[in-house]
């Protein structure tokens, strides 16, 4: 066996290795405790109110758990991005910061014709964008024109403009719109006009992601000036905004993919407002209840959160396909179901109080259309009452399950999304109170719901959506025009929901133009929903959110008395809100820091102690071993 | 180690007249025997007698699970206390999200947490087994096909794979426990066959050969036997393995949402935010179990090994 | 991720399978037979390692494709979309074309290091590949040097003093470390040096890579600290296995007979160890370290999520719940590819360090 032996080196490599990892290892941890209080790299995050007076930057911080797909407002789809155009960019009309009613934006007057198919919308003249030029009708006709033609621009927004005949401008204040049909929610469209002379030199808007010039040309309230994927998005105060400039200079969105962390940053003041995902969860909030100078803001939120019942997928032609179970055709069944759940437990133990019991399908604080049920109508809360219907359906108690007339057992699958705790839980109470009616249950927690729902494979699900101050599309999408054309096929449609008096309603309502007429046309399309028992709100949860009181005074919630802060119908909240004006950062940052210095020094000091001990020992064992 | 022999062994001539014995009985004797001696070995492993202690522990606990702690403690719907409670009297360690003692659930997690380690490493080391025996006994294009399938198992990041694959599947026991399964066999392939080609290379598989042995006989009545303490040490360290990987998928949602483990425990604590409210008592004993019940099995593996490979750290 | 099966006898079914490559003319003298015969080893390896690699590109082709999810539903979820809008969308994402022509254009594109646009980001996958990377390197690289140096250096010293009370101590300390959830060391670092229990302070930062606005020196420190915690939570669970291998694989050298020799010679005792016993111990070890570059690019999915880290783990992890296919495809290549380099560089560089194979 040849042995080859290594030609042999100067000093002990080892004892001169330990010695350098440790003293590294020491550098690292006292340097990296001090960087909290450190002056060397600039701690931007604070709102500093400078001690002698000066001019200061005072920054808003956002953390978010999403990251930017897109800066275009043709391909945004995520929150965030909306979030973030609607900073950057003017929407033609805006919702009132009370009561959501539609109030001027870009635009300061619209009227609608005779024949109710033009709309003419009166541009404002002091509207600039951000590189100097006058933000015009033009801008709006070209943005609307540039969906309309090319396919590529239509992602984000292409459903606006399906009802559009033709847009012009004929003169820089004056937009004018036709439309093929009567449509009530022209002072509802979310859509952001972009200057045409930036844009109109983008080749390809499929792959134009709007992040290669900052800044960023706009006329909103703020105007994006830098941004790192998946970690930032910077903007800066649009001080010619005709509504009155930002009292931020900064705003910074920081990406926070881990709640946990954000909350951590909150702590710490390194971040002034975390948004939560989509609200924090009772334990975040209760531990942040009790931190002075955090405030946890908490209201009505903008989404409900409903059982859905399969009625029976179908295609546009009436084509049947799909395995729902037939029980569930039976209105005594899915209302039974409906009937068990005992939704106060819901709120109380899956939400810990943070939500409120369903009853319409628009949400409260939408309360031009909001609806409830009266008091006969209502199905409140009656396990017994639920045994009964299951009964005079023929799904008597056989031994401990129900059974049908065919002798098969009632089992029913829900689908669930497994990134939502909140469907895991609730479907932790389903079963067992299902079961104790005798009823089988399984949940599917998948990543992607979208594939067994569109396919109809399925018995119930867990739905939900974030409804617009315009409810026109939360109702549209149980309209027989959204189901799909060809069996599995993905399409507009929520649950395959078609009746011909629902869509009835919808029409008229698309037409009617007074608001009072179309509040009572949508109420009554809501009583159908809830009686239809295909789609039951269980409840709707608050936003829960939580910010420095020491970095911001005051911040404007949506709706005003009681609302949510982050992705709000408009810009109320970053616009209006003050930062406080005492330099305010927190003692318990700078004590933090001073900690973490003392405490990364005897790290230090102990790591090189232990290290020279160790080298110490060394040497005299191998002195020991020398003959 | 244990080889197994056909052909009986004559008494020796010296020794006052023993009553012959039939093959199978002298078969048997030794392989008593040889158990005993290995006993008798293992026993001197401190490290190995503490895992089979800690073995022996959660596995009563396992079983005993509703005496101990009551069947329904795991419904949400009878859940006693508030939510996330702190460690008190009467939940020594504090309550979930829902009010469920966390005592209890890791009490019965242990059923679901072994259940899964146990299958999947049986079945990784059973794939292993029979893909590492065919390769190692037929030579040739099977063997080559057999290990460039076995490599490319090897290359590929064993997280990422298992991770692809539960995605794949809907959410159940069984997808984690294929999704170990599949991943991780490639290691006691590659064992196996190279033990395979040692036992092959001596002389009385010839003699089985010329005396008739097919295929199936050398495979099963010679090289399996053989093979199997490698296999039993390899299972146990599989296992070890695969709790470990069972709460790595857990904890990345990918487990079955309905059924508490220790690594669905985590993922619930996390997804309640007790990070942020600094619940450690929801967060620490879930992972203090997965630790001490791998080790467990990491230790007796390691003391199989040693009885195996003498020469592995044997001084203690 | 997992507890992989005993080094010891991973490294004896290495030297079992990976026999020495078949020698041809011996005719032509040793060196030259050698040589050749090494080449045609390495040449050998080489062809394997391609044919793995052509291996990935068609499973991660067909891996994702059999998650049951429809990326353009996923990707417009929560929005008004029209029938025609997907239908559209779906053209444009090339998903409405049959499968055997994706299957051509991905394995054409891919040839040329095109992996296609991500769903998500809008982005050619390899641009975000790319930048993600160095966030990955940083950190399980860092991590890397360090558990290898520490297991290295203490696999030696237990192997050394083997039965002693420091050896008992550092060995069952590794196993116990082996056998903790990397994850779950993370939450717990996450919770009592980021949220701080009771007196301790929230030292570190609880995620992420940097906490914003610095550059230069103080960008370098502000990731430093943002380090600590997940680095190490990877050392703690990494340094076990190579500590063990290093240990078991001294232990069995140490046994041979030209240490007794050299002993006698009158060499000293730590000379004997450093010149003579670590050096051809190591050698399976040094297989392990390969092994373990190769993940240092497969990224820690686990560490990753647990802290936020913006590497390629977390973009992969990310990625699988939509599917964003071609970004976990060309991910799954990128992390598959790393891993075969890196094994077959070991194999190629094996034979030049260890004289006994191949000659």
């Amino acid at each position: 066996m040849v042995v080859r032996v290594p030609p042999s080196s100067a000093p002990p490599r080892s004892r001169l290795r330990v010695l350098l990892a440790s003293g590294a290892a020491a550098l690292a941890l006292a340097a990296g405790s001090v960087v909290p209080g450190m002056p060397l790299g600039a701690a931007p995050q604070q709102a500093q109110a400078a001690d002698s007076g000066g001019k200061t930057d005072k920054t808003l911080t956002v953390a978010v758990a999403q990251s930017v797909d897109s800066l275009s407002p043709f391909l945004a789809q995520k929150l965030l991005s909306t979030s973030v155009s609607r900073l950057m960019y003017d929407f033609l009309t805006n919702y009132d910061a009370k009561d959501n009613h539609a109030i001027p934006g870009l635009a300061t007057k619209w009227e609608p014709s005779a024949d109710k198919l033009t709309w003419t919308y009166t541009i404002r003249a002091d509207s600039k964008w951000s590189d100097g030029q006058q933000a015009t009708a033009e801008d709006a006709a070209w943005t609307f024109n540039k969906i309309m033609d090319d396919e590529a621009a239509a992602q984000a927004n292409g459903s606006f403009v399906t009802n559009f005949k033709k847009v012009t401008a004929p003169s820089p204040t004056k937009l004018v719109i036709e439309l093929k049909e009567p449509q009530a929610t022209m002072a509802a469209l979310d859509v952001p006009i972009v200057p045409k002379h930036v844009w109109e030199k983008v080749g390809d808007f499929s792959k134009f992601n709007n992040d290669t010039k900052f800044p960023v040309v706009g006329n909103g309230p703020f105007i994006l000036t830098d941004y790192k994927v998946d970690q930032y998005v910077k903007l800066k105060a649009n001080k010619d905004f005709w509504r009155g400039a930002p009292k931020f200079d900064e705003l910074v969105f920081k990406t926070y993919k881990d709640q946990d962390a954000a909350v951590a940053a909150l702590r710490k003041g390194e971040v002034s407002f975390v948004a939560g995902s989509p609200a924090l969860t009772p334990a975040q909030a209760n531990s942040l209840k009790g931190d002075k100078n955090i405030k946890v803001n908490e209201g009505p939120g903008r989404r409900f959160y409903a059982l859905a019942t399969n009625p029976g997928a179908r295609t546009k032609d009436g084509k049947k396909f799909g395995n729902g179970n037939k029980a569930l055709l039976d209105k005594r069944v899915r209302q039974a179901l409906f009937l068990s759940i005992d939704r106060e437990s819901i709120i109380d133990k899956v939400f810990q109080g943070h939500a409120v019991e369903g009853k319409g399908y628009i949400p409260p604080r939408f309360s031009a259309y909001a609806w409830e049920p009266s008091a006969s109508q209502k199905l409140a809360y009656d396990p017994d009452k639920a045994a009964q219907l299951l009964d005079q359906a023929g799904y008597k108690l056989k031994g401990d399950q129900r059974v049908g007339k065919d002798g098969k057992p009632l089992d029913l699958r829900i689908l669930c999304h497994a990134t939502d705790p909140n469907d895991k839980a609730v479907g932790k109470y389903l079963k067992e109170w299902w079961g104790k009616l005798g009823i089988g249950l399984k949940v599917d927690c998948l990543d992607d719901v979208s594939v067994p729902w569109y396919a109809g494979e399925y018995d119930l699900a867990f739905d939900g959506w974030s409804v617009n101050p315009d409810p026109d599309f939360v109702l549209g999408i149980h309209t027989c025009a959204a189901l799909p054309t060809k069996a599995k096929a993905s399409a507009a449609t929520d649950n395959f929901i078609c009746d011909k008096s629902y869509d009835e309603l919808y029409k008229k309502q698309l037409a009617e133009y007074d608001p009072a007429k179309r509040a009572e046309l949508v109420g009554q399309m809501q009583s159908w929903l809830y009686d239809s028992g295909y789609m039951n709100v269980m409840a709707y949860p608050n936003a829960v959110e939580a910010y420095r009181t020491d970095q911001i005074k005051s911040i404007t919630t949506m709706p005003e008395a009681a609302g949510n802060i982050y992705g709000q119908d408009g810009y109320w909240s970053w616009w209006s809100a003050v930062p406080a004006s005492s330099g305010g950062d927190s003692d318990s940052d700078s004590s933090g820091s001073s900690t973490g210095v003392i405490i990364g020094i005897v790290v230090a000091v102990v790591v090189l102690a232990g290290g020279g001990f160790l080298i110490s020992r060394r040497r005299r064992t191998t002195a020991d071993d020398r003959e | 180690m244990t080889t197994t022999d056909s052909m009986p062994t004559p008494t020796p001539a010296s020794a006052p007249p023993e009553p012959v014995r039939s093959a199978r009985a002298l078969a048997r004797a030794r392989k008593r025997q040889s158990a005993a001696r290995f006993w008798r070995e293992y026993r001197r492993h401190k490290g190995g007698m503490w895992g089979l202690a800690g073995l022996i522990l959660i596995a009563l606990v396992a079983l005993a699970a509703p005496q101990l702690v009551g069947a329904d403690s795991e419904s949400v719907t009878e859940a006693s206390g508030g939510a996330l409670e702190s460690p008190s009297g009467e939940f020594p360690l504090g309550t979930d999200q829902f009010g469920r003692s966390v005592l209890a659930l890791l009490v019965w997690g242990a059923r679901v947490s072994l259940t899964v380690g146990l299958l999947a490493a049986f079945l990784c080391v059973a794939i292993g087994t029979v893909v590492g025996i065919v390769a190692g006994h037929f030579r040739g294009w099977y063997s080559t096909v057999l290990m460039r399938v076995t490599d490319w198992f090897l290359v590929m990041p064993t997280l990422v794979l298992a991770v692809a694959l539960a995605s794949v599947m809907d959410r159940s026991l069984w997808t984690i426990i294929i999704a170990i399964g599949v991943t991780t066999w490639p290691t006691t392939a590659r064992l196996v066959r190279a033990q395979t080609l040692a036992v092959e290379s001596r002389p009385y598989i010839e003699r089985a050969r010329a005396l008739g042995g097919g295929h199936g006989h050398v495979m099963l009545r010679h090289v399996l036997p053989n093979v199997m303490p490698l296999v039993l040490a390899q299972t146990t360290l599989a296992i070890s393995g695969a709790i470990l990987s069972e709460a790595t998928l857990a904890f990345l949602g990918l487990g079955d949402p309905t059924i508490t483990s220790w690594g669905s425990m985590l993922q619930d604590a996390r997804a309640a935010g007790a990070v942020s409210a600094g619940d450690w008592w929801y967060l620490a004993p879930p992972g203090i179990a997965i630790a001490l019940v791998a080790l467990a099995f990491t230790l007796c593996g390691r003391a199989i090994e040693s009885v195996l490979n003498p020469k592995l750290g044997v001084a203690r | 991720m997992t507890a992989d099966s005993t080094p010891a006898l991973v490294q004896q079914a290495d030297a079992a399978t990976d026999g020495p490559p078949a020698g041809p003319s011996a005719a032509r003298g040793p060196r030259a037979r050698n040589t050749k015969a090494y080449l045609q080893y390495v040449a050998a390896k080489i062809a394997g390692a391609v044919v793995s690699l052509f291996a990935v590109l068609v499973t991660s082709f067909f891996l994702f494709r059999l998650i049951p999810s429809d990326p353009v539903k996923q990707m417009t979820g929560g929005r008004p979309v029209s029938a025609e809008q997907l239908e559209s969308l779906r053209h444009q994402l090339g998903l409405d074309q049959p499968m055997w022509q994706q299957f051509t254009s991905y394995i054409g594109d891919a040839l040329t290091g095109d992996f296609g646009a991500s769903f998500a980001y809008h982005a050619p996958v390899m641009d975000k590949i790319v930048e993600k990377l160095p966030a990955t390197l940083l950190l399980t690289g860092t991590a890397y040097v360090l558990y290898s140096l520490i297991g290295i250096w203490l696999g030696t010293r237990t192997a050394w003093r083997n039965g002693s009370a420091g050896d008992r101590f550092n060995t069952a300390l590794a196993l116990t470390l082996y056998s903790v959830p990397s994850f779950w060391l993370g939450l717990l670092l996450i919770i009592v040096f980021s949220v701080g229990v009771g007196p301790i302070p929230g030292m570190f930062p609880t995620g992420g890579m940097t906490s914003g606005d610095t550059s230069g020196f103080g960008y370098v420190i502000d990731v430093a600290h943002h380090m600590v915690l997940p680095v190490i939570t990877l050392v703690a669970v990494g340094y076990a296995q190579t500590l063990l291998v290093m240990r078991s694989s001294l232990l069995d050298e140490m046994g041979s007979d030209y240490l007794t020799t050299a002993r006698a010679k009158g060499l000293r005792d730590d000379v004997v160890r450093r010149k003579h016993a670590v050096p051809n111990a190591m050698l399976p070890t040094f297989t392990l370290m390969f092994v373990n570059l190769g993940h240092v690019v497969a990224g820690q999915i686990l560490v990753e999520t647990v802290f936020s880290w913006p590497g390629l783990g977390s973009l992969f992890y990310q990625g699988l719940s939509t599917p964003d296919l071609p970004l976990v495809q060309g991910l799954f290549f990128v992390f598959a590819t790393a891993v075969i380099l890196a094994n077959t560089l070991a194999d190629v560089l094996y034979p030049l360090l260890d004289p006994r194979v191949g000659r």
